[in-house]
């Protein structure tokens, strides 16, 4: 049993590895672009359309399948509760790789919350 | 440049997107049934199963919707009402699919909320020092 969460923990932890993978090409993608979103539908088409044209993000789209994969293979061993909970840490990833990457900042309140989340998912993770 | 008020209909965009979110983990759920150790068995019988193709189907039409939603107001009010999805996603699992969740494993969920709602609060800072 316990082995088994550790399995399925790491697996969950491969997910949202290769989902903040897929962000960060798809992030980067867009911001080459220099191009602000419009809520005029036929102009996301459009921009959506030019985005997909950057090899980066079909990297990304490939990163996205493989999480896809890994995914399905914890929820046919794992409650469906459970994994969406302890997917979550995909947030403090992102947070983490922006800031590597992307240069973005991690101030006071990104920290605790990043924090509040690992607490959460130990306390998922435990019962 | 994005507003901070959150109006009705960006608020029912963002609830839709809760509910797709939560369809999408419920068919996913359902696709991966097979016990099978054998991963390309596994993985035949999940492609192969119509609630994946739903999933994914759900997974664009939400991809859309945040883009629109995203487009309309800061990322760090959209993000706090769009981790609703993590008290809609176990309540579903007990009502459909009979799971059993703890009280501690819910307050574990509120530590979660709570964790992604300042995670994403302090996304206004980033932009304020950009």
């Amino acid at each position: 049993m316990k082995s088994g969460l550790i399995f399925i923990l790491s697996l969950i932890v491969l997910t949202s590895i290769c989902d903040t993978i897929n962000q960060l090409f798809l992030k980067s993608a867009i911001n080459s672009l220099d191009i602000s979103l419009s809520a005029n539908i036929i102009k996301i088409f459009k921009f959506i359309l030019r985005l997909i044209l950057i090899p980066r993000v079909w990297l990304g789209f490939l990163f996205s399948v493989l999480s896809l994969c890994i995914w399905l293979f914890v929820l046919s061993r794992a409650d469906l509760n459970f994994a969406f909970s302890a997917d979550s840490m995909h947030y403090i990833f992102i947070a983490f790789a922006s800031r590597i990457f992307l240069k973005e900042k991690i101030g006071p309140k990104r920290w605790f919350g990043t924090l509040l989340i690992v607490v959460g998912i130990i306390l998922v993770s435990v019962s | 440049m994005l507003q901070k008020k959150l109006t009705i209909k960006i608020l029912v965009f963002l609830i839709f997107s809760d509910i797709l979110e939560t369809f999408t983990q419920f068919c996913f759920k359902k696709s991966a049934f097979s016990e099978a150790a054998y991963l390309p068995d596994f993985f035949r019988s999940a492609f192969s199963s119509p609630y994946l193709w739903i999933g994914l189907f759900s997974v664009l039409l939400t991809f859309i919707i945040w883009s629109t939603i995203l487009s309309k107001i800061d990322l760090s009010v959209a993000v706090p009402v769009a981790s609703f999805s993590y008290i809609l996603v176990p309540l579903v699992s007990i009502i459909l699919l009979h799971e059993k969740i703890t009280i501690l494993r819910w307050s574990g969920i509120i530590f979660i909320i709570f964790g992604i709602i300042f995670v994403s609060l302090s996304s206004k800072e980033g932009e304020a020092d950009s």
